[in-house]
């Protein structure tokens, strides 16, 4: 690999979230990532060469990022005279790697609920056996928006080593293996088993009620902190499912629950197993844990 | 003569299409040939969802989309007469959120969107704002990834958190993530005194002669020079007539017809489709060349925006620019640096009167679903302008979803009696590359001017 990797960013069916989160990156991240990284085309951000121009030159690149969900209907959605369907196709020949950047470009996240549009789907999906140069799986990072940082280490990985190790949906281990739920400071409450009463308190857990997803999503929200101070759930939001295949479900702020009981329990954890421990938990009454954690009138 | 260029770097692209008479822009129409139909996959979800949902609409401005959404619910309670209480602190965690957005837009869009346009264009070209390696490009970047901090330490991250809720905020910061806000917002304010203005901010807040501008140095200065080089200030002028939908954030709401300020009815403002593709694409009529609405107010265009925003509000020194420069791309750009300064000086006034002892949320008497039918409608002033969404549900779910984005008032067609703001305002043009400095000037989004 070039000691100054090329970089194509292509935004398709998109809010552009992506890209405006990689701009969040820590400065001196960002830094780092424009001296190691020659980027040859952004939308937002280049100036010297249009679209048309990438996609016509014959010159090769080493990363293809692809922002949005694909479609071929250019009745909705066209870039510079051409489908994004036949963008992707074309930059994706001259690719050695290729990382869809988001929920929407693995595939298809919150745009393909536009049905009307019957052709949206994900990079993968719409490169129809078309494969990277270097025969590296197309990778998936998953996300609405993705961590700014899960887009710099998987790029510095890859420079550095050519290979990344990927899980059974092609998104990087190392990002992917913890749960959203790690490293929340909401755990304790989740181990007792004390709900949030509701929404706009520092105490309780999200999961019972506010329709949390931490313990059943594949994220390092809460390892890898968002725009370095937090995340949705610390401050009190429940995590939304994501970096998740099912992501946007239905009904994202209750828990959908079975005579009381959520109606899914932990990944990985049996139901038998959930409830013997619940039902210990809350025998215990745990004062400290039931109270405020500080008192602004004090 | 015609041309047609493609405009990129404005969240996604444009199409211009241009009729030319002796050199001279005589016709001019705006393609936004991308929809992703936000609208449409709203209809049948829960309320609630819409929370996530609409702040997807736009990466650089999900949030004005989040409070319109919030406003819009609310309303449905204050319709289906449900009494419903946000605290003030609830309010104020809202504003300051959107205004850290803002705050965090007009930086990008300064040194990222125009500014690069504009030194291409110089004889003055400085190395510093070349995109990706320019000194000042840079340090916009540092700037715009820490006031996002401010927001990110209440609402847990940015983009895309939907840490507002009907009732209030789903967040309860203490008393040191509030020092923690202002600590961002003081190193924003330095940033504005450092490198944009050479000012310090309150003296700058005092200025109230456009012959303040000699007062000013640093970047603002580069693109002054610049702008009178290019005669910025005597290019991209429209119709005069401006709108504020909301007087949030410490904006006053109204409008400005023939230099006459007044009050609205939001009952006249009127979203059109004329120009506007259909969904099926065999009913394709020969008028119709985009996805971007248009929008009326007692059947007029209007432009809305920063410019709108000081001019409402009587803020002088923009007032003053705006008397001698009129609404040139000069003014137009100037007032969204100014609003800057505005809005930093409003937030901190915000984080100090907060009061952190008050809820942040209060629950709703009623849940949405026991409604069994509401209208709602929520306005908010977002980064570009004048933000509305109109929501209609049948116990909880929605079946209407109507989003008018304040580009659709910019940049949406015009109709055989009056061209649009943007039209208008690029018609007269010499070049291309004067049309797209004046179309630059409305800080186009294409992502939301289709949604």
């Amino acid at each position: 690999m070039r000691s100054k990797p090329t970089l194509v960013w292509l935004q398709a069916l998109t809010c552009n979230g992506n890209t405006q989160s990689l701009l969040s990156s820590n400065h001196t991240r960002f830094e780092q990532f424009l001296l190691a990284f020659d980027i040859i085309y952004h939308p937002s951000l280049t100036n010297t060469i249009t679209l048309k121009e990438v996609v016509s030159s014959n010159s090769e690149i080493d990363f293809l990022l692809v922002e949005g969900a694909i479609t071929s209907q250019t009745h909705f959605f066209s870039l510079s005279d051409m489908s994004v369907k036949t963008i992707l196709q074309t930059l994706a020949q001259r690719a050695s790697y290729i990382i869809s950047v988001g929920s929407c470009a693995v595939f298809g996240g919150i745009h393909a609920k536009f049905e009307q549009n019957n052709d949206i789907q994900g990079v993968e999906k719409s490169l129809e056996h078309i494969t990277p140069k270097s025969n590296h799986k197309i990778i998936h990072l998953t996300g609405c928006p993705v961590h700014p940082e899960w887009i710099l280490q998987t790029l510095f990985t890859l420079k550095a080593k050519g290979v990344i190790q990927l899980d059974l949906h092609n998104r990087p281990v190392e990002l992917y293996s913890h749960l959203a739920h790690h490293g929340c400071t909401r755990n304790e409450y989740f181990e007792w088993k004390v709900e949030a009463h509701d929404f706009g308190l520092k105490e309780g857990c999200l999961f019972y009620d506010q329709g949390c997803r931490g313990p059943m999503t594949h994220s390092s929200c809460n390892k890898i902190l968002w725009n370095d101070v937090s995340s949705k759930t610390r401050v009190g939001m429940p995590c939304i499912g994501c970096t998740e295949f099912d992501f946007p479900r239905d009904n994202l702020f209750e828990t959908k629950k079975n005579i009381g009981i959520p109606a899914e329990v932990p990944l990985g954890i049996s139901k038998r197993a959930y409830l013997s421990i619940t039902g210990v938990a809350k025998t215990f009454k745990i004062e400290r844990l039931n109270k405020k954690i500080i008192d602004e009138n004090s | 003569m015609k041309t047609v260029d493609i405009i990129e770097r404005i969240e996604g692209e444009a199409k211009l299409h241009l009729n030319w008479k002796n050199g001279t822009v005589h016709d001019a129409h705006i393609a936004f040939l991308n929809f992703r139909g936000f609208e449409f996959m709203l209809e049948g979800k829960s309320a609630l969802d819409a929370l996530v949902y609409t702040p997807r609409i736009c990466g650089i401005c999900g949030q004005a989309h989040l409070y319109a959404t919030v406003n819009a619910l609310e309303d449905i309670y204050k319709n289906a007469g449900i009494a419903l209480e946000v605290t003030p602190k609830a309010k104020s965690l809202r504003e300051l959120g959107l205004i850290v957005e803002i705050i965090q837009s007009h930086i990008k869009w300064f040194y990222f969107f125009i500014m690069p346009d504009i030194n291409k264009n110089s004889t003055y070209f400085d190395e510093r704002f070349i995109p990706l390696k320019g000194a000042a490009w840079l340090k916009a970047q540092e700037a715009s990834s820490s006031i996002i901090k401010a927001l990110a330490v209440f609402a847990g991250q940015w983009p895309h958190t939907s840490y507002m809720i009907p009732g209030g905020v789903v967040s309860d910061p203490t008393s040191m993530d509030m020092i923690f806000v202002e600590n961002y917002l003081d190193k924003a304010i330095t940033f504005f005194e450092q490198n944009v203005s050479g000012v310090d901010l309150h003296e700058y807040l005092s200025f109230s002669k456009s012959e303040n501008i000699s007062d000013i140095s640093k970047d603002l200065k580069i693109f002054i020079q610049m702008s009178f080089e290019q005669k910025l200030e005597k290019i991209g002028q429209s119709y005069d007539r401006f709108f504020v939908i909301s007087d949030d954030l410490g904006f006053v709401k109204g409008k400005i017809k023939h230099k006459n300020s007044s009050k609205f009815e939001m009952s006249k403002i009127h979203e059109n489709s004329d120009f506007t593709f259909d969904l099926k694409t065999n009913k394709q009529k020969k008028e119709k060349y985009t996805w971007a609405k248009s929008v009326k107010y007692d059947n007029l265009f209007y432009e809305t925006g920063p410019l709108a925003r000081a001019l409402v509000q009587n803020r002088k020194f923009i007032k003053a620019i705006h008397k001698e420069y009129e609404d040139s791309v000069f003014t137009r750009v100037l007032a969204r640096i100014d609003e800057m300064a505005f809005l930093l000086h409003k937030a901190k006034d915000i984080v100090q009167t907060i009061r952190l002892s008050e809820d942040s949320f209060i629950k709703p008497k009623t849940d949405l679903k026991m409604i069994e039918e509401g209208f709602g409608i929520g306005v908010i002033e977002a980064t570009r302008g004048s933000l509305k969404h109109d929501v209609t549900l049948h116990n909880g779910i929605i079946q209407r979803y109507e989003v008018i984005t304040p580009t659709v008032w910019n940049l949406g067609p015009g109709n055989a009696l009056e061209y649009g703001i943007a039209q208008k305002a690029i018609i007269g043009s010499k070049s291309v590359d004067e049309a797209t400095i004046i179309l630059r000037s409305f800080d186009v989004c294409s992502v939301c001017t289709t949604h």
